[in-house]
């Protein structure tokens, strides 16, 4: 067959016959989403691969080369950092306006010309959520948060890049400090930058685990470099990791508005290396203040002590020279208030006492005398009447008395004729006989 | 004579229980019940501990002088 008769192109046409069909409107300034992997910059412009990943098995279902143009690369890189404090960077979802073009040599490209960070954040934000949320249902979201600090963290295990700027200016800052505090440090080295920066950092906190016992705390710190990129940070298994971490864990890894999920599970966070030997040599810096403070108030408390007992044996040794003349004072002001209480209680009691005893000696007479009286009243009306009753008062009235051989004659029945009967009268006797 | 306390040696005591005693004799020392026969003795002790406790926070220039130069290494 005559094959060079055959009607041909050259390739070039044929790319600008692609690059004809694919530069149609369709296919110009179009919002895609996806997600980054490969991001490099070289000569100011901005390479990168645009990927689209099956969400449940992680493989690729399509995949574009993503150019952004020296031209306006700083305005966008400066628009997205400002806005999601992140910068391009593998794994990080975006979407983006592009135009698709085709160079004859280099091929098909999606030349990147604006970007929407919200989407982005959102992106980061929910992947964060769902952490947070898995964290806090296992229960350990808040476990090295709540670890208690030891009184002053001096020994200290740093997790850092070996020969990194912030390593740098942790440590200078920690140990020229002007408190001389003595603080003992190692470096325990991790990637802290890309793919590999969650399992080195793991790596590093299993060594420092091992010997738990040596150590106060650790510090994660990165820095120096302009770049900031964090998004490897946001990692579920170093967060977990940390989380449960027995010792308290400090990050320095970003700036202040740089945030990942290690923030939200460290016991504390700080903004720069620096800051964070700032904040190590604050608690020293309190402890010797304490101890200062303690020690001043010791020395007031025992010279307060002391002079208060000074001040009391003054007080005894002004005393001692009066203390016995007053003692005597006071005893015979004692005895003299004695002494007139007793003067004025004789006549008080006596006086009355004399009273009654007169009285009654004059009561005592006046009854004796009117018994007498009584008594000898009671006599004579006695003798009145013994006067009145007697024969002889009888026999002065003209009565007489007749016996009959001296008895008393009552009863003419007791006389016969013949009978000597003696008649007494009041002024004798006359003896007679009956007939 | 009053008896004299007797005191755990410092280098025995952690840095948290020497600040703790520390505190407690200061407490004491401001109360009412210090009995002046043993104020020398636990200002003595409050001493011993107040240095103890700084030694233990602050490093000598020499061993300053030595970390750093280790880390420049």
């Amino acid at each position: 067959m005559p094959i060079v008769n055959m009607e041909s192109i050259t390739l070039l046409q044929l790319n600008k016959r692609l690059a004809s069909l694919i530069t149609v409107p369709s296919t110009q300034d179009v919002w895609v989403t996806a997600e980054l992997s490969d991001v490099a910059v070289r000569g100011g412009h901005c390479y990168m691969e645009l990927l689209q990943k099956d969400p449940e098995r992680g493989t690729t279902l399509a995949r574009a080369r993503g150019i952004i143009w020296a031209s306006i690369y700083p305005r966008i890189d400066a628009e997205f950092h400002a806005a999601t404090g992140q910068r391009f960077a593998t794994g990080i979802k975006v979407m983006v306006r592009v135009s698709a073009t085709m160079h004859p040599v280099y091929g098909i490209s999606l030349v990147i010309n604006a970007v929407n960070p919200e989407y982005t954040m959102g992106d980061l934000l929910r992947r964060r959520q769902e952490m947070l949320t898995r964290l806090q249902a296992e229960g350990i979201l808040e476990m090295n948060r709540s670890l208690e600090w030891t009184d002053v963290p001096l020994r200290v295990a740093v997790i850092s890049a070996p020969g990194a700027a912030g390593y740098g200016d942790f440590i200078n800052q920690l140990y020229n400090n002007v408190q001389r505090l003595r603080f003992k440090t190692r470096l325990f080295p991790a990637v802290m930058q890309g793919e590999r920066a969650p399992e080195t950092v793991i790596a590093a906190l299993d060594c420092i685990a091992g010997e738990c016992d040596d150590w106060d705390c650790v510090v994660l710190i990165r820095g120096g470099g302009a770049t900031s990129d964090l998004v490897a940070f946001e990692d579920y298994s170093l967060a977990a990791n940390i989380a449960q971490f027995p010792l308290p864990v400090v990050i320095g890894i970003g700036h202040e508005r740089d945030v990942t999920i290690l923030d939200y599970v460290a016991n504390m966070r700080v903004k720069t290396p620096t800051a964070a030997a700032e904040w190590l040599i604050s608690r020293g810096t309190a402890a010797l203040d304490r101890l200062r403070r303690i020690g001043a108030d010791m020395l007031q408390a025992a010279s307060d002590k002391l002079s208060g007992c000074q001040s009391q044996l003054a007080y005894y040794e002004g005393l001692l020279p009066v203390a016995p003349v007053s003692v005597c004072e006071r005893a015979s002001a004692l005895l003299h208030t004695h002494l007139v209480t007793l003067a004025s209680t004789g006549p008080r009691r006596i006086t009355p006492e004399i009273a009654r005893l007169t009285h009654r000696g004059e009561t005592l007479g006046q009854s004796v005398r009117n018994r007498l009286e009584r008594q000898s009243s009671r006599l004579d009306s006695l003798s009145a009447l013994l006067d009145a009753l007697s024969p002889q008062s009888t026999l002065r009235r003209g009565y007489s008395i007749t016996r009959a051989g001296g008895k008393a004659v009552t009863s003419v029945s007791q006389l016969s004729p013949g009978t000597a009967i003696e008649t007494t009268l009041s002024d004798g006797t006359i003896i007679s006989v009956t007939k | 004579m009053t008896e004299q306390p007797v005191f755990t040696p410092v280098s025995e005591l952690t840095y948290s229980k020497a600040v703790a005693e520390l505190e407690s004799i200061l407490r004491m020392m401001q109360g009412d019940e210090c009995d002046i026969d043993r104020l020398a003795a636990y200002t003595r002790r409050a001493t011993e501990l107040l240095r103890e406790c700084r030694t233990r926070l602050t490093a000598t220039d020499e061993e300053l002088r030595a970390i750093l130069s280790d880390l420049e290494k």
